[in-house]
C-alpha cells in the first residue's frame, strides 16, 4: 500500500483516521482530501492503491470520486467511510465501484480490522445491501432490451446462494460453514457480486443515456 | 212473466225490420218505390240580363251538361236556359221533389213555371262563387203542374279566358228531378268530397303546418321542416277558396290572387325537396324569389282577358320545376338512403300522378273529373308526409336524447375519474412533500449533530464519553431511520437482526443460536417497530456481552397472525437481585420494557443469580 487516498472534510475525523490508516499500513504515502474537486485532481495526478472516501461533502458526493477511480485506475480499491449506514446511501457507491465500506464511528480496533481485511480481498457485505443487489440483478434479467457492446453481467449460481443466506442473515463465516467453503473463497465471491454489480450497473447507465440520447450508437 | 216477454220480442223483431231496412236504404242509393229520377239534357238558351226568361228574343237550344265555351265561346255574364217536364207517375203523390245541379259556374237562380224558387247568392260582381258546390233545389208542390212545367235557369259566369282554372270557366251541369231524399243522397256526397273533405284535411294541414313551422324554427339546422310547415300552410290557405263562395273582390282580383298563390306553393315545394336532401343552391333560391314577382306580373301584363292562357303556361312550368325538384330529391336518396327511397318515391309518384291528371284536364285532353281530387287528396299526401317527418324528427330527438345521457353517464364517469386521480395526486404530492422535509431533517442531523458526535467518539480522552457518544450516534441513526424509513418486510427485519446479533456475539467468542420461523413470512414492520425493536435487541445482546459471563445465547423468534415474539436466552450468572427485589436498572432492563410498552407490546426479564437470563419480548403486527 503505497498511495492513499483520504477523503473527508471533518479535520479532527481525518486526524483521527490517518492515524489509524498509518497503524495498518505503516509504509503508506497518504494524500488527503477535504472536498470533492481536491480529490478528482489528485485522482488525475496520483496512482492510488486504496482510497477512503467519505460520502457527504460540501462540494458533493464521494460518489463522483469513486466513480473517478474506478474509470481511471480499476486497479485502486475504493472504500466508503461514512457516518451513514443504510443502504440508501451505501448502494449507489457500491455501484459506482466501492468495494466494501466503514461505519465512522465504530472503535479504532473495529476499523482497523475490517480494513486489513478489505485490503486483504474481504469485503463486508450487510444483508439490506445483499437485498438490494438481489434486487438489482432481478430487474437486470427482466429487461428485454440491452445496449449493443456491453456485457450481460449475470451470477453464478453460487454468487446467488452467497447473496441469498446473506440476505436471509447469515454471517459470511456461517455461510462458509454451510456450503463447505474457505474463508477465502467465500470472500471471492462477495468481490465478484460487487465487481458485477458494479459492471451491470454502468452497463446500465449507459442504456439509460443511450435512451436520454445523450450519445449516439456509433 | 209472459206478459213481459210479448214486447221485448215485437221491440226485438222491430229493431231487426229497422237494421234491415237501414241497411237496404245504405245499399241502394234509390229505395225501390221511389219515382224515378228525370234526367233533364237538353234546354233553350238565350243571352239576357232580364229578370225573366226573355220570351221574345230568339234562343238557341243546347245540348247539358252545357260548357259555354263550346257554345258560347268568349260570352262573359247572364244567360237564361229554359226547359219543360213533366211529373213522373209516382206510387207517392205526395213525396217532396227536388232539381239537382251537379254543376253550375258561377252561379244561379232558379225559376219554376214564372216564380222564382232558388238563389244561390249575388247575381252581379262579386258573384258568389258556387262552381265548385252541387245545388239542390226544392220544388215546391204548390207551383208544380201534372204537365207542362216550365223550368227556367238563369245563370251567370265568366269566360275560360278570364279564369285561371277550367274549373271555375261557365257552365251547366244536366239537370235531374227527382224525389228530394234521392237526390239529397248525391248532392250530400258531391258536396263531403268536393268541399267537407277538403275543409277538414285543409285545416288539420293548416295546424300540423303550424307545428312544423315551430319545429323547424326550434331547429334551424333541418331547415325542410320548416319548408314543410310553410308549404302546408300555404297550401290550406289555397284551398280556402274552395269553401269561400262570397269574397269581397270580382273574379279578376280572385283568380290573380290564385294564381299568384301557386308560386310561393311551387317554391317552398321545391325547397322542402332540395332540403331534405341536404342540397342548396343559392341560384335556384333566387330563381324562385323571381319567379315569384314575375308570375303575378305577368298575369298584370295580360290582362284579365288572357289570364287562362297565361296561367296555363305557368302552371306548366311550375311543374316541369316540381317535377325537376322531385327527380333530384329522388335520386339522391336512391344514392344515399335507399331505404327511404320507396316510402317517398310512391307518395311522390302518386302526386305527380295527379299534378299531371289536373293539367291534361286543364288542357282539356280528358274531361273533368267529376270530384276534385287534386284538393283533398294532395293534402293527405301531405299529411302522410308530415307523419313521416314527424317519425323522422322523433327518432332524431330520441338517438340525441340517448346521446347525451350516453355523454352524460360518460362525463359523469371521467369527472369522477379525474377526481379520483386528483385526490391521489394530492396524496402522492403531500407524501412526497413529506418524505422530502424528512430527508431534509435527517440530512442535517447526520451532518451536523452526526459530525459533532462522531469528533466526540474520536477525539474524547474519556472512555466512556466516547462510549456515549458512539451510543448517541447509533441512536440518533436509528431515529432517523424511524422517521424516514418505509415499512419494511418482517423477514428483511429478522434478518438484519440476525447478523448484527450472530456477528456481535461471534466477536465477544459467545456461541449463537438464532432460530426464526422455517417459512417466509410477509407481514410489514413498521419503521418505528424496526427501530424499537433493534434498539431492545441490541441492548440484551450488550448486556450479555458485557455483563453475563454467558457463553451461550439463545435466540427464537415466532410469527402469529397477530404479534411476534422473541426469545433472547444466556446461560450467564443472571442479574443480581437489590435489596429491595427489584431487578438491576443498570442494565437497561426499564428502558427496553418502556420501548416495549410504548409499541402496546411487552418485555418480562426472567433471571436468577446462577440460572441466566431469559428476555421474552411480545409485539402486536
Amino acid at each position: 500500500m503505497n498511495n492513499i487516498l483520504l477523503l473527508e472534510d471533518l479535520p479532527e475525523i481525518r486526524t483521527w483516521l490517518k492515524v489509524l490508516i498509518k497503524g495498518v499500513f505503516a509504509d503508506s504515502q497518504i494524500h488527503e482530501a477535504a472536498r470533492v474537486h481536491d480529490a478528482l485532481g489528485l485522482v488525475g495526478a496520483v496512482k492510488f492503491n486504496l482510497a477512503l472516501v467519505d460520502l457527504g461533502l460540501p462540494d458533493g458526493s464521494g460518489v463522483d470520486v469513486v466513480a473517478a477511480l474506478r474509470e481511471q485506475q480499476p486497479e485502486c480499491q475504493s472504500v466508503v467511510v461514512t457516518i451513514h449506514d443504510d443502504d440508501d446511501h451505501l448502494f449507489p457507491a457500491l455501484q459506482a465501484g466501492a468495494f466494501g465500506y466503514l461505519l465512522k464511528e465504530q472503535a479504532r480496533e473495529l476499523i482497523a480490522e475490517q480494513l486489513k481485511r478489505m485490503s486483504q480481498g474481504e469485503p463486508p457485505l450487510s444483508p439490506s445491501i445483499a437485498r438490494r443487489v438481489i434486487s438489482h440483478f432481478a430487474s437486470q434479467t427482466q429487461r428485454q432490451e440491452r445496449p449493443q457492446n456491453m456485457p450481460h453481467v449475470a451470477l453464478t449460481d453460487r454468487e446467488n446462494e452467497v447473496l441469498l443466506r446473506v440476505a436471509k442473515g447469515y454471517t459470511l463465516p456461517e455461510i462458509g460453514v454451510q456450503l463447505n467453503l474457505s474463508r477465502h473463497t467465500i470472500a471471492d465471491y462477495v468481490k465478484q457480486i460487487y465487481r458485477k454489480l458494479n459492471v451491470s450497473s454502468r452497463a446500465e447507465a449507459a442504456l439509460e443515456a443511450q435512451r436520454l440520447g445523450l450519445f449516439r450508437r456509433a | 212473466m209472459p206478459a213481459h216477454r210479448l214486447p221485448l220480442a215485437a221491440a226485438l223483431r222491430r229493431l231487426c225490420v229497422g237494421a234491415v231496412v237501414g241497411l237496404l236504404v245504405l245499399a241502394g242509393q234509390a229505395p225501390v218505390w221511389a219515382a224515378p229520377v228525370q234526367v233533364i239534357t237538353s234546354a233553350l238558351a238565350s243571352r239576357s240580363n232580364a229578370d225573366q226568361f226573355p220570351v221574345d228574343q230568339p234562343g238557341e237550344t243546347v245540348t247539358l251538361p252545357d260548357d259555354w265555351e263550346d257554345s258560347q265561346p268568349r260570352y262573359e255574364g247572364s244567360l237564361w236556359y229554359r226547359t219543360r217536364f213533366d211529373l213522373a207517375a209516382s206510387p207517392e203523390p205526395d213525396e217532396l221533389l227536388a232539381l239537382y245541379i251537379e254543376r253550375v259556374c258561377t252561379n244561379v237562380e232558379v225559376h219554376l213555371n214564372g216564380r222564382r224558387i232558388f238563389s244561390g247568392g249575388r247575381m252581379t260582381e262579386p258573384v258568389a262563387r258556387n262552381c265548385l258546390y252541387p245545388q239542390l233545389v226544392t220544388l215546391p208542390a204548390a207551383l208544380l203542374r201534372e204537365r207542362g212545367n216550365v223550368l227556367d235557369l238563369h245563370v251567370v259566369g265568366h269566360a275560360l279566358q278570364r279564369v285561371t282554372s277550367r274549373q271555375r270557366a261557365a257552365g251547366l251541369s244536366a239537370l235531374k228531378i227527382g224525389p228530394y231524399a234521392v237526390l239529397e243522397a248525391e248532392h250530400a256526397s258531391r258536396t263531403f268530397w268536393n268541399i267537407s273533405s277538403v275543409k277538414l284535411v285543409s285545416t288539420a294541414l293548416a295546424v300540423l303546418g303550424c307545428v312544423m313551422i315551430a319545429l323547424g324554427w326550434m331547429q334551424r339546422r333541418e331547415a325542410y321542416l320548416g319548408y314543410f310547415g310553410w308549404l302546408s300552410l300555404a297550401w290550406s290557405l289555397m284551398s280556402l277558396r274552395l269553401w269561400l263562395r262570397d269574397m269581397p273582390w270580382d273574379n279578376g282580383v280572385i283568380e290573380f290572387l290564385f294564381c299568384t298563390g301557386f308560386a310561393p306553393v311551387v317554391a317552398l315545394a321545391v325547397q322542402y325537396l332540395l332540403s331534405y336532401v341536404g342540397l342548396r343552391s343559392r341560384w335556384v333560391e333566387n330563381a324562385l324569389a323571381v319567379q315569384w314577382l314575375l308570375l303575378p306580373a305577368t298575369l298584370l301584363l295580360a290582362g284579365p282577358t288572357h289570364l287562362f292562357a297565361m296561367a296555363s303556361a305557368w302552371y306548366l312550368l311550375l311543374t316541369v320545376e316540381l317535377f325537376g325538384a322531385v327527380g333530384l330529391h329522388l335520386y339522391v336518396i336512391w344514392r344515399r338512403r335507399r331505404s327511404e327511397f320507396w316510402p317517398m318515391a310512391v307518395p311522390l309518384a302518386a302526386a305527380a300522378a295527379m299534378v299531371l291528371a289536373e293539367l291534361a284536364a286543364q288542357h282539356d285532353l280528358v274531361a273533368l273529373p267529376r270530384v276534385q281530387w287534386l284538393h283533398f287528396a294532395v293534402p293527405i299526401l301531405f299529411l302522410g308526409v308530415t307523419a313521416r317527418l314527424l317519425q323522422v324528427f322523433a327518432r332524431t330527438l330520441l338517438a340525441a336524447e340517448d346521446g347525451r345521457s350516453t355523454l352524460e353517464v360518460r362525463v359523469k364517469e371521467i369527472t369522477a375519474e379525474i377526481e379520483r386521480n386528483f385526490a391521489t395526486l394530492a396524496e402522492l404530492r403531500v407524501e412526497q412533500v413529506t418524505e422530502k422535509e424528512r430527508k431534509r431533517i435527517a440530512a442535517d442531523l447526520h451532518d451536523d449533530l452526526g459530525a459533532k458526535l462522531l469528533t466526540i467518539v474520536h477525539t474524547s480522552d474519556n472512555e466512556r464519553i466516547s462510549t456515549l457518544a458512539r451510543e448517541a450516534l447509533e441512536e440518533m441513526r436509528l431515529s432517523v431511520r424511524g422517521l424516514t424509513g418505509k415499512p419494511m418486510r418482517l423477514a428483511d427485519a429478522l434478518a438484519d437482526w440476525r447478523a448484527e446479533t450472530v456477528s456481535r456475539l461471534g466477536q465477544a467468542n459467545i456461541e449463537a443460536d438464532w432460530r426464526g420461523p422455517a417459512e417466509d413470512v410477509d407481514q410489514l414492520l413498521p419503521a418505528r417497530g424496526f427501530v424499537q425493536t433493534t434498539r431492545i435487541l441490541r441492548e440484551a445482546v450488550s448486556n450479555i456481552i458485557k455483563h453475563s459471563g454467558a457463553s451461550h445465547c439463545k435466540v427464537r423468534c415466532a410469527i402469529s397472525e397477530r404479534e411476534f415474539g422473541l426469545i433472547v436466552q444466556d446461560n450467564g450468572k443472571g442479574i443480581p437481585m437489590e435489596l429491595d427485589g427489584k431487578l438491576d436498572r443498570g442494565h437497561g432492563m426499564s428502558s427496553m420494557k418502556h420501548r416495549a410498552k410504548q409499541m402496546q407490546g411487552q418485555c418480562l426479564v426472567e433471571s436468577g443469580p446462577g440460572y441466566g437470563t431469559v428476555i421474552r419480548l411480545t409485539l402486536p403486527l
